[in-house]
């Protein structure tokens, strides 16, 4: 099949050796920042047809080469070629043009145009000088039914109202835009439900197919197992690993990663009292309509579904962001009126937001500002902080959560990932709130930090927290909750009992009971 | 991580904040070549009247560091001391209280502050918009306040103290003003707002991410109501200093004054998208500025070039914050793509 393509459209550097050349072709690249030595001597290549994953605890340095291979970063040694040529320091548009992109993690929308204008900003349609909307609506239509993403979403939406989902499956569509040689995939699936999952690896096998090469950075080692033709593994900015993915397996990559065995299939005992901490009745609003459940004390109630099903909104509506318009929430027995989140405080629930960037913290400030941001009005008098008492509350938790600060005083925007999302966990734990609501607690943590965030969540529930757990990755979902909804078109499915609960199941649900078959 | 509960900053750098010891500098190279052209920088007289010049700019930019904080921006400072300018002239003039003039006059900026803020919050106009909008409105009512739109005589010599009167003068020390006395008070006040309450944690957090503080139980309007009315408050205090000081009660009183106090906050290290910045920053940077205007005069530049050094200087303020956040961003990604610990 290569040989074809090759055929049909002959490069002037190939050669007519049986192996093709690489595709990308990274040798000996070493990349330094003043204090750190991010990357040493990471030779990688990618042939085309070839998937090749690339993984490693947050910080092995994923993000380094792929921002060296976009252009944002200059290495300090070694080589790139991009299709046979030397594209070792290529600047963003060198790099594009030379048919390498990048389908970032966090991608940036500009929330003021539509979706469509969006994908073709800088190349927009022209009808003489007017910009042709309905072209570029019609041709991102095209794009998403050719990649099999038709129906996720309007062309014609504001970027603001795409959904963490929706913004990814319209990056990975503006990165296969013509010219495309290598695409790389930062954590494509952090935000997508296993539904939209399956349609991205159809994408990949096809782009496979197409004689692409495809970098695939992923935390999910079950997904980097089932997609991938080889596997590189980094640690501490070194490659540790380079196999076929066939040769190897889940915890021989996982030793490579950490350096340690992980115990794999996090199991809960059940922590449930008989205590209703939660009840919420017959609640609607511009989301939903008359859904019902209720959280007992020391219990996790998982929330399934795909993304867009309304389960952040739920959440969001008992916390009172958004508004409520009818049905009753009760806390341990007692109707509540909340308005407003610091209603919600006040009535002992926390939110811990699934988009930690946007919504979780401020970035600018301190550890311990964002850590104390729910306790400082308790451990004030008259207005005024006792800073005293509020690190004595904050910095056990931090301790606990082993939270990797220099300092208390550290902004956050400088914290790693997985500890971002710990400070943000941090600011309940300190709070203590009798139901905590988590929206997507481990997106865009690594391994290990992911298994210590299980371990807390465990933790809080056997301390008698009410926890709210929403999830769209099957296995933390699944090992997590003790009982399990599935949230579809606003409506709440019955509950699932722990014992009774398979992936099937629920992805059954979550598509609306006419699939279940 | 227990070293780390407590800040490590020597004593006299914790109290300046490393981050101003630029303006520090600054402030030290700009002093030694005013003194060194003319040798009546150091008197006793100039330095008084350099206190004496920053105070009204100073009050009101400790106003605008809460609210450039928050990531607003109060334009409508300047009218806001026009109105009090014109409420405390008639106050004194015709009940003849000097405290209930001066009271007067913080309480209508307040209430113009609260005003600003309702605008903000519940026509959800842009900050920058709505006090564009009161700037032009609260100064045309400063002129419908005044009798025929005409300033007011404000001839009470006991009142004309809080504005040229001074303070501590014993043997040898030609005292303190006590304008600067009044700043001294309203800045370790605001310092101490800023930095050691719930409400000035939260003036950071909506500052830093309006959505995020929101969801951590900030309420937003009552913030906002809170902010503005302080500004409006201090501008208020600034236009009664000011009547004091040129004895009457004018209805252009404070004009320009927001170029001067926004240019002084953006210069004290505050961002322009907000959750940064600290009154002793602003401090620094409203003596900075004084004290150039004061060398400027001395070395007898004409006021005109002093206009386009003003303009200049807010650019240069805010230039200088952007390229700090550019920098602390390349730092910040080079962490986290470094794995730092």
């Amino acid at each position: 099949m290569n040989l074809r393509g090759r055929a049909s459209r002959p490069a002037p550097f190939s050669s007519e050796a049986a192996v093709p050349d690489p595709l990308l072709d990274v040798a000996h690249v070493t990349k330094s920042f003043p204090g750190v030595r991010a990357l040493s001597d990471v030779s990688l290549r990618v042939h085309p047809g070839e998937v090749v994953a690339l993984v490693g605890e947050n910080g092995a340095g994923k993000s380094t080469l792929l921002k060296i291979l976009s252009g944002d970063y200059r290495l300090d040694e070694g080589r790139v070629s991009l299709a046979g040529r030397d594209a070792s320091h290529a600047s963003p548009l060198e790099a594009r043009r030379a048919g390498f992109r990048l389908v970032r993690q966090e991608p940036e929308v500009v929330p003021d145009v539509s979706a469509a204008e969006n994908v073709f900003v800088g190349e927009w349609p022209c009808r003489g000088l007017r910009v042709d909307h309905a072209a570029m609506r019609r041709r991102l239509e095209e794009s998403l039914a050719e990649h099999g993403f038709a129906g996720l979403l309007d062309p014609a939406q504001d970027g603001r109202s795409l959904s963490p989902a929706q913004s990814s499956i319209l990056e990975i569509v503006a990165a296969l835009k013509p010219g495309v040689r290598v695409v790389a995939f930062d954590e494509p699936t952090s935000s997508l439900t296993s539904e939209e999952v399956e349609r991205l690896f159809a994408l990949i096998r096809r782009l496979k197919a197409r004689g692409l090469g495809v970098v695939y950075v992923s935390h999910r080692l079950k997904e980097v197992l089932s997609i991938s033709d080889r596997v590189v593994v980094l640690k501490d900015g070194r490659v540790t690993g380079d196999a076929a993915t066939a040769a190897t397996s889940e915890d021989e990559i996982v030793r490579l990663m950490v350096g340690r065995e992980l115990a794999h299939g996090f199991a809960r005992a059940e922590t449930t009292r008989d205590e209703v901490v939660l009840e919420v009745r017959g609640l609607s609003s511009r989301w939903h309509r008359d859904v019902s459940f209720s959280i007992r004390a020391g219990e996790i109630l998982g929330f399934g579904g795909l993304v867009g099903a309304g389960r952040t909104e739920l959440a969001k509506v008992i916390f009172g962001e958004f508004p409520r318009t009818g049905g009753t929430v009760s806390l341990q027995g007692r109707p509540v009126a909340i308005r407003a989140p610091s209603d919600a405080i006040a009535a002992g629930i926390g939110l811990a937001p699934e988009n930690r960037k946007a919504e979780g913290l401020i970035l600018v400030r301190s550890v311990i500002e964002n850590a104390s941001m729910a306790v400082m009005r308790r451990l004030s008098r008259w207005g005024i902080l006792r800073t005293g008492r509020m690190v004595g509350a904050v910095s056990p938790v931090i301790r606990a959560l082993e939270v990797r600060t220099p300092s208390l005083e550290q902004e956050v925007g400088k914290l790693s990932g997985g500890n971002q999302q710990k400070v943000v966990l941090s600011r309940w734990l300190a709070a203590g709130p009798r139901l905590l609501i988590l929206d997507e607690p481990t997106r865009a943590v690594d391994v290990g930090a992911k298994a210590e965030i299980y371990r807390l969540i465990d933790r809080l529930a056997r301390d008698g927290m009410a926890i709210m757990l929403i999830s769209s990755e099957m296995p933390e979902l699944l090992a997590l909750s003790d009982r399990i909804v599935v949230m579809s078109g606003g409506r709440l499915s019955p509950v699932i009992e722990k014992r009774d609960a398979t992936e099937e199941i629920v992805v059954s649900h979550a598509l609306g009971k006419g699939l279940a078959a | 991580m227990t070293a780390a509960a407590r800040p490590r900053r020597p004593g006299a750098l914790a109290l300046i904040g490393a981050e101003n010891l630029s303006l520090l500098i600054a402030l030290v190279i700009l002093v030694a070549i005013i003194a060194s052209q003319d040798g009546n920088f150091f008197t006793a007289r100039n330095l008084f009247n350099i206190g004496q010049n920053m105070a009204v700019t100073g009050i009101v930019a400790v106003g605008m560091t809460i609210v450039i904080v928050s990531s607003g921006l109060d334009i409508s400072v300047g009218s806001i001391a026009g109105c009090a300018s014109v409420a405390v002239g008639l106050m004194v003039t015709g009940v003849g209280s000097i405290a209930g003039g001066i009271a007067a006059g913080v309480a209508l900026g307040a209430g113009l502050g609260l005003v600003n803020a309702s605008i903000i919050n519940y026509l959800r106009v842009n900050p920058v918009v709505a006090t564009l909008a009161t700037l032009s409105a609260f100064r045309g009512v400063a002129f419908l306040l005044a009798p025929d739109g005409k300033p007011i005589g404000v001839l009470d010599q006991t009142f004309a103290q809080l504005g040229s009167g001074r303070i501590l003068q014993v043997a040898g020390f030609p005292g303190v003003p006590i304008a600067f006395a009044i700043l001294l008070v309203v800045a370790v006040l605001g310092h101490l707002v800023l930095s050691s309450t719930v409400f000035g944690r939260s003036v950071y957090s909506m500052g830093g991410n309006p959505a995020a503080a929101r969801l951590a139980g900030v309420d937003l309007n009552r913030m906002r109501l809170a902010i503005y009315t302080i500004s409006g408050a201090l501008a208020g205090l600034a236009g009664v200093i000011i009547t004091a000081r040129t004895s009457s009660g004018q209805p252009l009183s404070g004009t320009g004054l927001e170029l001067e106090a926004i240019t002084a906050v953006f210069l004290g290290g505050a961002l322009l998208a907000g959750g940064k910045g600290t009154v002793m920053g602003t401090m620094l940077a409203v003596l900075l500025l004084a004290v150039l205007s004061n060398g400027m005069n001395l070395l007898g530049i004409p006021t005109f070039y002093q206009l386009v050094a003003k303009g200049l200087l807010l650019v240069v303020a805010v230039a200088i914050g952007q390229w700090r956040m550019a920098l602390a961003e390349r730092r910040q990604s080079r962490a986290t793509a470094g794995g730092a610990p």
